[in-house]
């Protein structure tokens, strides 16, 4: 009997008062975890959503400027990822990846597909480093400090992208050897690899720079 | 370890050997005291390291908050999160028995292909059939 009574007959239901409101729809918790927050995102809350674009936009947006040394080429592939990540929230699988490690592998794929898809262009990489270089006119120092930024920046834009996307990822901090390889999908082993050539390829580059 | 080694470890792991295993960085510690061209080349890792993480591109904070309200501004726009299709929903649902093996999946799926594709039987099968050509005392054949 008392199951019955919990059953949600209509005499059973609370009744609002003539011209009150419904209770607003509890706010989403800003301390949820991405998990909590991509499953409440699947279910078309926008807000939870966009929780998560200020927790990690920045990453995002730091990662693909990385890899594509173009700041309004960044914006773009970073804004795509979260409306790939948004499109595809209600499929995302917490037991089989990070929300982190998720999206950081849509920027990475959107981010070198654009550098091979430009390939063909002159390098923005060098564009990049001259609007470094110009950036701080100024100070002794100031300069210096721009010239080493544009020497980086240079030897940077002649690595082969996945090399640059293996540098941009692990020099993202709270980002483990093992979420940076799944980002790239690689095996460790193989991320270390990527990491060798890249950094032996910038030290002989910046070599008296 | 030799030098060369040691080298090829620096490129592949980076120059924080704190985070190196336990083995390596061993092996390193004692390579390091006694050779000076392995602490040549840890000093120009540590040069470059200290160069990738000051000089690296830092987005401005000016893009990052147009990034936000971009995203919020086309997310208000968007259609629905696309509702995942049957084969996923189903591979979710069978993940638990994942760690039992493939084999444990194929032995389910052709229990229920053969239940689901047996012929049913035309007449219900009388238990006691066999029983009943047994002689009993008593009869008159």
């Amino acid at each position: 009997m008392p199951m019955l009574l919990a059953l949600p007959f209509p005499w059973a239901l609370p009744r609002l008062a003539p011209g009150a409101r419904p209770a607003p729809r509890p706010m989403t918790d800003p301390a949820s975890s991405d998990a909590a927050l991509m499953a409440l995102a699947g279910n078309g809350d926008r807000a939870a959503f966009n929780l998560l674009v200020g927790r990690h936009g920045e990453r995002a947006l730091r990662v693909a400027l990385r890899i594509l040394g173009d700041a309004a080429e960044a914006e773009e592939v970073a804004q795509e990822a979260f409306l790939r990540a948004w499109q595809a929230a209600a499929s995302f699988d917490p037991a089989r990846a990070r929300f982190t490690t998720w999206l950081h592998r849509i920027v990475v794929n959107l981010a070198i597909d654009r550098t091979r898809r430009r390939a063909g262009a002159p390098s923005t990489g060098l564009e990049a480093a001259a609007e470094l270089a110009d950036a701080a006119p100024g100070p002794e120092a100031d300069a210096a400090a721009a010239e080493a930024r544009a020497a980086l920046a240079v030897a940077l834009g002649a690595l082969p992208p996945r090399q640059r996307a293996a540098i941009a990822l692990a020099y993202e901090e709270e980002l483990s050897g093992a979420e940076a390889a799944a980002a790239l999908e690689v095996s460790e082993r193989a991320l270390e690899g990527l990491l060798r050539r890249a950094r032996q390829f910038l030290r002989s580059r910046l070599e008296g720079s | 370890m030799n030098t060369a080694h040691f080298a090829e470890l620096l490129d592949r792991r980076g120059p924080a050997l704190a985070r190196w295993p336990e083995a390596d960085r061993a092996a390193a510690a004692g390579l390091l005291a006694a050779s000076a061209e392995a602490r040549a080349r840890l000093e120009a890792a540590l040069a470059l390291d200290t160069r990738l993480r000051r000089d690296l591109a830092q987005p401005d904070p000016a893009a990052v908050a147009r990034l936000q309200a971009g995203i919020a501004r086309q997310i208000a726009r968007a259609p629905l999160p696309d509702r995942p299709g049957p084969l996923p929903r189903l591979l979710a649902l069978l993940r638990p028995a994942a760690p039992a093996g493939w084999g444990a999946l194929a032995a389910m799926a052709c229990c229920a292909l053969w239940l689901g594709l047996a012929p049913p039987r035309a007449a219900p099968e009388d238990p006691f059939g066999p029983l009943q050509t047994l002689p009993l005392a008593g009869d008159a054949f």
